[in-house]
């Protein structure tokens, strides 16, 4: 079994409702687990998610030259390491997704 | 070099002897305040801001930028507390103190470490003004 922690933040997280879950992804990439099995298991929000992470043409994910999909300005950790999408997942990793950080004005 | 990613604030003073004790050649300390704004850029009325952190991550950015600075500019010694959670219009959410030999490199280092904090390190925001709310987000 390869059991994989992933952790949502800021809109993100809003987004699903929840901070982080546990997926059972044998066999899988680090693409196939943001194309597949989030929104699967989210199918309320897939559309959005998709929207949100990758850069879509009419509803449907863009994808690279490298037959993977682009991401639309999101970052993605695997145990404080930032691998390309075709990472293949391997038990006990840690998944962060992260959204843009904003930089702004409200303070400072 | 010290980072702190929390609900809470230490007290100011407090950060700035810590700072100051750490070599006796510090001859400048340069402290930024990071304060929430009541109007948003767009003009309306804020109410609060809330903030978010991947706190390991943060922290280890946060703690690069600053060894990076000190090999770039020759400071002694950096802090950097940042809170999360709900932070109200007027309340501190940032403090950077920077140490230095001379100002200027104080100066120089403290502008750098800001910006790339809002750029860099893995922190949101959401702002909530009196029309509605909206995480904070580079494009």
């Amino acid at each position: 079994m390869v059991k994989v922690r992933v952790k949502y933040f800021g809109r993100l997280r809003e987004l699903l409702g929840v901070k982080e879950e546990d997926y059972d992804v044998e066999d899988s990439t680090l693409a196939d687990l943001l194309l597949k099995h989030i929104p699967s298991r989210h199918p309320e929000a897939a559309n959005e998610w998709r929207k949100t992470v990758f850069v879509t043409v009419r509803d449907d994910v863009a994808m690279g030259r490298d037959g993977m999909p682009i991401l639309k300005n999101h970052f993605i950790l695997v145990g404080g390491r930032s691998p390309d999408l075709t990472y293949r997942l391997r038990d006990g990793d840690e998944v962060a997704i992260l959204p843009p950080v904003g930089g702004g004005d409200d303070e400072g | 070099m010290r980072v702190k990613i929390s609900e809470n604030l230490d007290d100011l003073s407090g950060l700035i002897e810590e700072i100051k004790g750490v070599s006796n050649e510090v001859g400048a300390i340069i402290v930024f305040v990071g304060v929430v704004r009541g109007l948003s850029s767009e003009g309306e009325r804020v109410l609060r801001l809330e903030y978010e952190a991947y706190e390991e991550q943060a922290a280890k950015k946060l703690e690069n930028i600053i060894a990076e600075l000190k090999g770039k500019y020759g400071i002694i010694d950096a802090i950097v507390e940042h809170r999360v959670g709900v932070a109200n219009v007027g309340e501190n959410t940032v403090y950077a103190l920077v140490a230095s030999k001379h100002r200027e490199e104080g100066f120089k280092s403290i502008i750098e470490l800001i910006e790339r904090l809002k750029h860099e390190v893995p922190i949101w925001k959401k702002e909530v003004t009196e029309r509605g709310s909206r995480w904070i987000e580079s494009t």
